[in-house]
């Protein structure tokens, strides 16, 4: 009767063991390798940005004709357009002297900085899209319904703030598109009954497009606005969890 | 044993069926993963294929002909073209927001949730009403360009004659009939409420004057429509047996929402050429612009 005895532990295994159950690996993090439903669930709940998730979902959630990640894919929009509006901000200066010279040499001498703007601009555009599709999954699902009313409603927030987040960001590249798209979109903003010369005054800093509007536009697209998002954001995705997750039928 | 009364159903927290469950860790973040991979990749191929747009540098004195807004804001400017222009900026999307948010408010019902046109009838109403919104808003705007009656006069030598020129736009309502003169300047308000504006100007004695064709055409008209049209396709759908709950009149409001929005921002992107003329996308052309000239909607 053949006695089963442990293997010897390979050149491989050795290294293994070295790389990921040593002091210092284990202090980052704390939960073995996710090869068990224990540890799968524990490197979920015990992750800061995997804990938006719960660590278990139903079933119909996980089918990519569910929801289509459109939700998840605009808050991945918002990441990536932080991440290329940080690269641009290192070369872009907001005044009117220097914006377009800026805007040129971005485009033309600094290292990958046509593909930056050109994924900073392809983004923006899916974010809108993004969220609007959004917005029409939620509804067609049924999942604005009690108890998520509040989140219905946060998430209409959120909409407004990504068209005001395009919207800002129009303006800085200061062409011929950007300035008259502007002069175009506070007139409209500038048409409304009462408050609106003094709100197209108080957005473009003076009677029209200038040097004022330029700053305003930017430091409300740069900090602002993106704040203003990521505070809506997470109550957006607290109150996800809190409501119970995903609508499904009762 | 007591038992509680409850007036309406009250929203409980779902028991959890863990049977039917499966750990997010690997099962959706995997699904993330891919989607973010695949929206990483076509973005990074669609950015090295297509240069982002930079046109000369801004110059306040050189306006390009059409002056247009960004694309997302194209459905208010084409809008604009057809009414008052605080209604289509500002009074009318902030409206349509605050109805959008009230949706949950309005309709209560916890059944039709979680599942795609779960409720009977939905695919049904969600598709007529998309079709009404499309094929309305574009008759809408055929008509006020003055489209369908150019057609009507051109291919059947019809144009109504003199008696029916009013019948052309909405504009040409407030030009081509007979409006008495005390009609376009209507005194209606014993004062002046012009407090809010801050202009200062005219005094508490300055009488305020309404010039009712105008206001018909610009106000009155554009409101009927936009608010009676939804309703006349929801009772007529109500009259069908389509639309028997909340949901369903929610339903029929936002899909024909859906199409109107996109055809307003189709148009006001793709066919609205020089003068805000409606063209064909193939004859959209964008000239420089006179110097001087402000941009007229």
């Amino acid at each position: 009767m053949a006695v089963e005895s442990p293997t010897k532990p390979t050149i491989a295994d050795k290294i293994y063991d070295k790389m990921f159950h040593n002091y210092v690996w284990k202090s980052i993090f704390r939960t073995g390798y996710p090869n068990t439903p224990r540890n799968q669930m524990l490197v979920v709940a015990t992750n800061v940005f995997l804990h938006l998730h719960p660590t278990r979902i139903h079933r119909t959630h996980v089918k990519i004709t569910h929801t289509y990640c459109l939700g998840g894919l605009s808050f991945f929009m918002f990441l990536g357009l932080t991440v290329t509006g940080i690269l641009l901000m290192f070369y872009y200066v907001p005044s009117v002297d220097r914006a377009y010279l800026d805007m040129q040499n971005i485009t033309t001498t600094v290292q990958f900085g046509q593909l930056m703007r050109n994924l900073h601009r392809w983004m923006a555009h899916a974010m809108v899209i993004l969220v609007f599709l959004h917005m029409m999954r939620v509804f067609y699902t049924g999942a604005y319904k009690p108890p998520r009313e509040f989140n219905w409603i946060v998430g209409v927030i959120l909409l407004v703030l990504t068209f005001l987040l395009s919207f800002t960001g129009y303006l800085l590249p200061w062409d011929q598109l950007a300035f008259w798209a502007i002069t175009v979109g506070t007139n409209i903003a500038g048409s409304a009954p009462v408050l609106g010369p003094k709100t197209r005054f108080w957005l473009l800093g003076g009677f029209e497009v200038g040097p004022q509007s330029l700053i305003r536009f930017y430091t409300l697209h740069v900090i602002g606005l993106p704040l203003l998002a990521a505070i809506f954001m997470a109550v957006h995705f607290w109150r996800i969890r809190r409501d119970g997750g995903l609508a499904r039928p009762l | 044993m007591a038992t509680a009364v409850v007036a309406r159903p009250v929203a409980r927290p779902q028991a959890r069926a863990r049977d039917e469950e499966v750990l997010v860790w690997p099962d959706l973040v995997f699904v993330e993963f891919i989607a973010a991979m695949v929206f990483t990749i076509t973005l990074f191929f669609l950015s090295v294929v297509i240069n982002a747009p930079l046109l000369d540098q801004a110059n306040a004195d050189v306006t390009p002909n059409p002056s247009k807004a960004p694309w997302y804001l194209l459905n208010l400017q084409e809008l604009l073209l057809h009414m008052n222009p605080a209604m289509a900026g500002i009074i009318i999307p902030t409206v349509w927001l605050i109805i959008l948010g009230a949706f949950p408010y309005f309709d209560r019902e916890t059944d039709g949730q979680g599942a795609w046109f779960s409720t009977e009838g939905s695919v049904k109403i969600t598709i007529v009403a998309g079709i009404v919104g499309f094929v309305g808003t574009w008759l809408l705007i055929l008509w006020d360009s003055g489209k369908i009656a150019f057609l009507l006069h051109d291919w059947f030598k019809w144009s109504g004659g003199d008696q029916l020129r009013f019948l052309e736009n909405v504009r040409s309502m407030q030009s081509q009939l007979p409006w008495p003169d005390w009609s376009r300047d209507i005194t209606y308000l014993p004062f002046n409420l012009r407090i809010l504006d801050g202009s200062g100007s005219g005094g508490p004695t300055t009488f305020q004057h309404l010039d009712f064709p105008g206001w018909l055409v610009e106000q009155a008209i554009p409101i009927v429509a936009l608010m009676g049209l939804p309703c006349m396709m929801i009772y007529i759908m109500w009259r069908m047996g389509w639309v028997v709950n909340r949901r369903d009149a929610l339903l029929a409001l936002f899909s024909g929402f859906v199409t109107a929005y996109g055809v307003l921002t189709l148009t006001g992107t793709a066919f609205r050429g020089q003068g805000q003329e409606l063209v064909f996308p193939w004859e959209l052309k964008v000239s420089e612009g006179i110097p001087g000239q402000e941009p007229g909607h």
